[in-house]
């Protein structure tokens, strides 16, 4: 029963399509902001994605406001009230951060996650609307008027929370989206040499995966062709400074490794194994490095050089 | 007497959607094709050139997203990658109007642009979103559309206000380019 009324609030906002034109509004500012500071190009962009954490780095900081505004909840029923403010101020900063990382995250996405996430974030901001004035009311002497403010932003942070956990839980925004296979295990004859011309990228299928072949400088390097962030076609993308970028939302990732380079996608892409053989371009499954027993299949796949 | 019916009055022609689409993208290509034979010995010609292919291509997003996008919701499901493929060209476009025109970095920020709009318009729209979109859509429908985006590519093309936001935008860009 309840958990039906819980998923009918991001069933219909899923299903309002008068969320679009706000949401895209929204995204052409950013877009502008973002290049004119310099992010889209630059060391800020990865930074903000948590390329270099590894996953992103918004949910970091959306521990912060809830985290701390509950402490203030207990501090203020408590009687501490200058320890409540510092507990407000606390979350208030990490909800600034929240914002900023959520805001890049979220221009990234696609259709109903967009529109959760727009929701989400009006939420949000909302609640940090009324948790620094409950700050500010505090420090002037008015203690009951920052507790108000405090009990009436505390249920809108939780619903906006909820809405959080469907984007990464339902959407699997920030997620890796690659599919863990082995496949092709053995070098699979994906195309003829020849079709491949130098730094333009081509798609193929090697077995039952399609693969993204790239010439730079005479070597063949391959990745699997679904971008890691949505699933982007990567073999309709281009090629920048010796990396190869998904064309739907611009993550560029190294062509040996598959490391991604800028976000949004912060996993690597899966990478593969090249050799030409007889006028064929061979690909097999760089396998990630596992804790296989010596002597079974995965370690094999591992220890054979091309 | 039976007199043979006068022909209907010649308005100017009337063209589908798609046919509109196409026909701005051969307008975007035909000025990435300019720039590139423009050599960098003539910065003043360059940067003119990018700053129209800034305004053209900004106004080309325009009418997609405001009315050919929002129509074609129910007949292909590639829109949400079209939108974001959008973004990736004014991405694009702002670090070229950020780069030096006298610079190999404008040459390559060019190729890129090159680059990520056949991605957009011949690999995504005219391969696979058009055929589509001309197969499942009502063509008195298309027809219509193309009318309104038309229309409104001659408005913004004419706007005097639009002309001086793009300047701005323009004027901006390139000044925060370090």
């Amino acid at each position: 029963m309840a958990q039906c009324a819980l998923d009918r609030l991001p069933n219909a906002i899923e299903g309002e399509g008068r969320l679009d034109r706000p949401g895209h509004r929204l995204e052409h500012g950013l877009a502008f902001t973002e290049n004119l500071l310099g992010i889209t190009g630059g060391r800020a962009r990865a930074v903000l994605h948590g390329v270099w954490l590894g996953h992103p780095l918004h949910p970091v900081f959306t521990d912060l406001p809830i985290g701390s505004w509950t402490t203030a909840l207990v501090l203020d029923l408590t009687g501490h009230r200058r320890a409540a403010r510092a507990a407000v101020g606390v979350g208030i900063a990490g909800a600034l951060a929240a914002a900023v990382t959520g805001l890049h995250d979220w221009q990234h996405t696609h259709d109903e996650a967009r529109r959760v996430g727009l929701v989400h974030g009006t939420l949000n901001t909302l609640a940090l609307g009324l948790y620094g004035w409950s700050w500010w009311q505090r420090g002037r002497g008015h203690h009951l008027r920052g507790l108000l403010a405090a009990l009436l932003g505390y249920p809108v942070i939780m619903a906006s929370g909820f809405l959080g956990g469907t984007l990464v839980y339902r959407h699997r925004i920030g997620v890796d989206r690659t599919d863990e296979r082995c496949e092709p295990r053995r070098f699979t004859r994906a195309m003829a040499e020849r079709d491949l011309p130098d730094r333009s990228p081509r798609r193929a299928r090697a077995g039952d995966v399609d693969v993204v072949l790239v010439r730079v400088d005479g070597r063949v390097h391959a990745l699997e062709d679904a971008c890691p962030h949505l699933g982007g076609p990567l073999s309709q993308g281009w090629l920048r400074d010796g990396s190869l970028t998904c064309p739907w939302h611009g993550s560029r990732f190294a062509l040996s490794g598959g490391r991604s380079l800028n976000g949004p996608a912060t996993a690597p892409a899966p990478c593969f194994q090249t050799r030409v053989r007889d006028g064929w371009i061979e690909v097999r499954r760089a396998p990630a490095l596992t804790t296989a027993p010596p002597g079974s299949a995965l370690a094999h796949q591992q220890e054979v050089q091309p | 007497m039976l007199t043979e019916a006068p022909p209907a009055p010649a308005g100017p022609e009337r063209r589908t959607a798609t046919r509109v689409l196409v026909e701005h993208h051969e307008v975007l290509r035909g000025l990435i094709r300019h720039l590139r034979r423009t050599p960098c010995s003539r910065p003043g010609r360059r940067r003119a050139l990018a700053g129209e292919l800034y305004d053209e291509l900004w106004m080309h997003e325009r009418i997609e997203e405001e009315i050919f996008y929002p129509a074609m919701r129910d007949v292909t499901p590639a829109l949400a990658a079209a939108w974001s493929e959008h973004r990736q060209l004014s991405d694009q476009l702002a670090a070229l109007v950020r780069a030096d025109p006298r610079t190999e970095r404008f040459d390559r920020e060019l190729d890129m642009l090159h680059d990520a709009l056949e991605s957009h318009a011949h690999l995504d729209e005219e391969r696979r979103m058009f055929p589509e979109v001309e197969r499942f859509a009502d063509e008195d429908l298309l027809v219509g559309l193309g009318d309104r985006l038309s229309a409104r590519l001659g408005r913004l093309r004419s706007s005097r206000r639009v002309r001086m936001v793009l300047r701005l935008q323009r004027t901006l860009l390139r000044h925060t380019a370090r």
